[in-house]
């Protein structure tokens, strides 16, 4: 470290402006920095914007010696001339934004690996900061024009969107939608979709208290730092924990952030998650809604804060609604609520991603909202996940409704199963839960109709072994009339059937239904490290 | 696809016990044939076994059955045993709690020495 100190430049480059500056130039100011310690000596670098050299360290990955380019790049002689031999090229959002840039070592030695990944790291934090000032800077031109605060919050704005994710996430089987609607002072909503090296997809909803700049900023830092630890840490509640220790020190007082992490598996479904006291998500699945509950508190208030870390599969046909308080506080004239419930009152049509986020807005506008200024930031974020990724299936087989065909079933499920570490007689539970649902496909979903064969698909997850059985009954949910009794069943209270949904239920550590169309589903899963069974041997 | 059938034989191991020893599938399907064996069982047995070493399959339509079975034994006041479960069915007989109104033995020896 002591011996880069004399020799770190701080630059920064500006890009072009359609309106202010030419096109083709981009303009760098450089401040030279001595004993750590900035004088006033300024280096002015005009880069063009055509020069090889923009190119060239844009598509660069981290450190770059300048003696082994050879470029016919006047900007290359220039810093050259000034001594420069290392340059970090600082890229935001794929555009070169600026250098870090060093001269000789005071040894003479070359960096070591060490000295540049210290500055590759370096480069990497400066960035996106380098980037909110030169937003910043970007306004200023306009500052005289409208009043302060109209600019300020057009800066938040700005920073704002620069920072939300400009696509949605592709996952097979899936669908995301997501919205952000700024309030006219701008709060410090934020959402985020991070792609995971083992495939998982990191959720990320969070909001700033306070508003304008300063929010739009903590936003900013925030979400960069939860990239940063997503990346390096597996589960969610430690990356909170990470956040909120990278924040405290730097997080102005009375300010903080509310933040809900999840890490999903889009292959089966399976999310991880911890909250920092963010507004709990809701889910619509089947005709149950609930909600996804951790406790945690928000970020930036004190360090050394543990997040409880909680589980859930989200069924197939599930719908999982992320959001911040501008839903929920809206207000209507009379000041009341718009409340949880009547957002899930609206999940409970179970609309798609898209329609459901417009339904939710609408339903906002119909209870009066829209009849004044929107008060806070609205984020939704809607996943919904609508079918078993097709990998993933060890087996996917029709079977003509038929009596008896259920024993096919069985046998087939067995055999995709075999392997599977799932224990002989756990196996063997979900083959008879198999047998039962199929029976019922077969009989209640396809009236033994022969054009109508009872689909089933088998697959299997990091924990579940999970059994997919499709009829064509529709909206048919598979409810006993009561629960039986054997002694009402002796004493003729109860008919002697009616076992088949309670053994279904008995049998295997977790049931979902669900409609789509004509297509009911009925979906048995099977822990693979269980062994809490319901009985054990008398 | 499997065609095993419901085959029941019925046996009179000593004076007044039956057995109904069963084989393949116990379903809807074996209405008919389990009615008819209890009825053959019945004639002169107060205790009634019923064996299931080579039950292949049984669902809850056949625990139907066998409910039917108990309440038409409660009436004539027989009773019923059962042996030869395999573990799965014998935990299925405790969650539907079949196992309080039928004992439950591991061998058709020992349903046979306890009503001796």
């Amino acid at each position: 470290m002591a011996s880069l100190q004399p020799t770190i430049r701080r630059v920064s480059l500006r890009r072009p402006r359609s309106a202010a500056a030419p096109a083709d130039v981009a303009e760098t100011v450089t401040e030279p920095v001595q004993q750590a310690t900035f004088d006033d000596e300024s280096l002015a670098l005009d880069i063009a914007a055509n020069d090889p050299i923009v190119a060239y360290l844009e598509s660069a990955s981290g450190a770059v010696e300048l003696a082994t380019l050879d470029l016919d790049s006047p900007a290359l002689v220039e810093l050259r001339a000034n001594g420069i031999t290392l340059v970090v090229p600082l890229v935001s959002n794929g555009e070169l934004i600026g250098l870090l840039h060093v001269g000789r070592r005071r040894s003479d030695q070359d960096y070591s690996a060490d000295d540049r990944r210290l500055l590759e790291t370096l480069a990497a934090q400066a960035a996106p900061a380098v980037r909110v000032g030169q937003l910043v800077r970007e306004q200023q031109a306009e500052m005289q024009a409208r009043g302060r605060l109209e600019q300020e919050l057009a800066v938040a704005q700005l920073i704002q969107q620069n920072f939300l994710p400009k696509e949605l996430p592709q996952l097979a089987g899936w669908q995301v939608a997501a919205y952000y609607g700024p309030a006219r002072t701008v709060g410090g909503d934020f959402y985020d979709f991070i792609e995971l090296p083992d495939g998982r997809y990191g959720l990320v909803v969070g909001d700033v208290t306070d508003k304008g700049i300063p929010a739009a900023m903590v936003m900013a830092a925030t979400r960069s730092v939860l990239r940063a630890s997503a990346q390096r840490l597996q589960e969610p509640g430690a990356v909170l924990a990470r956040v909120n220790d990278n924040l405290c020190p730097d997080i102005p007082e009375n300010m903080f952030v509310t933040c809900f992490y999840g890490v999903l598996d889009p292959a089966t479904g399976h999310l991880l998650y911890a909250n920092a006291g963010h507004n709990l998500p809701l889910v619509r699945s089947g005709s149950e809604s609930s909600e996804l509950r951790a406790t945690g508190m928000p970020l930036g208030l004190m360090p050394g804060m543990n997040y409880e870390e909680c589980e859930t599969t989200i069924a197939l046909d599930a719908t999982v609604l992320l959001y911040s308080d501008g839903l929920v506080e809206a207000h209507d004239p009379a000041r009341e609520m718009f409340g949880t419930a009547r957002a899930v009152e609206v999940l409970a049509a179970d609309r798609e991603a898209e329609p459901l986020i417009a339904d939710l807005l609408g339903a906002l506008e119909s209870f009066g909202a829209g009849h004044q200024e929107q008060e806070d930031d609205i984020t939704l974020v809607v996943i919904q996940r609508r079918e078993a990724a097709p990998s993933s299936a060890l087996a996917d087989f029709e079977l003509d409704s038929a009596p008896g065909h259920e024993r096919e079933a069985m046998r087939l499920v067995g055999a995709a199963l075999a392997s599977s570490g799932l224990e002989p007689a756990r196996l063997e539970r979900l083959q008879t839960a198999v047998a039962e649902a199929t029976m019922n496909a077969m009989e209640h979903g396809n009236g033994y109709s022969a054009n109508r064969p009872v689909r089933v698909i088998v697959s299997l997850s990091e924990s579940e072994a999970v059994v997919r059985i499709v009829d064509h009954g529709g909206d048919h949910a598979i409810r006993a009339a009561a629960t039986p009794d054997i002694e009402a069943k002796l004493a003729g209270l109860q008919s002697p059937r009616g076992w088949g949904l309670f053994l279904i239920e008995k049998m295997v550590d977790r049931v979902d239904q669900h409609t789509k169309g004509s297509l009911h589903t009925v979906e048995l899963a099977m822990l693979l490290k269980g062994g809490d069974d319901a009985t054990d041997d008398a | 696809m499997n065609e095993l059938t419901t085959q029941l034989e019925v046996r009179m191991p000593a004076p007044g016990v039956s057995v109904i020893e069963i084989s393949g599938e116990v379903t809807r399907e074996s209405d008919g044939a389990l009615a008819d064996a209890y009825q053959r069982a019945s004639d002169e047995a107060r205790t009634i076994i019923l064996a299931f070493d080579k039950l292949e399959y049984m669902n809850s339509s056949g625990i139907g059955l066998l409910v039917t079975l108990l309440v038409r034994a409660q009436r004539s006041r027989q009773s019923i045993l059962a042996c030869g479960l395999t573990e799965h069915y014998r935990q299925i007989f405790e969650l539907t709690r079949l196992d309080e109104v039928i004992s439950i033995y591991e061998t058709e020896d020992a349903a046979l020495t306890a009503v001796a």
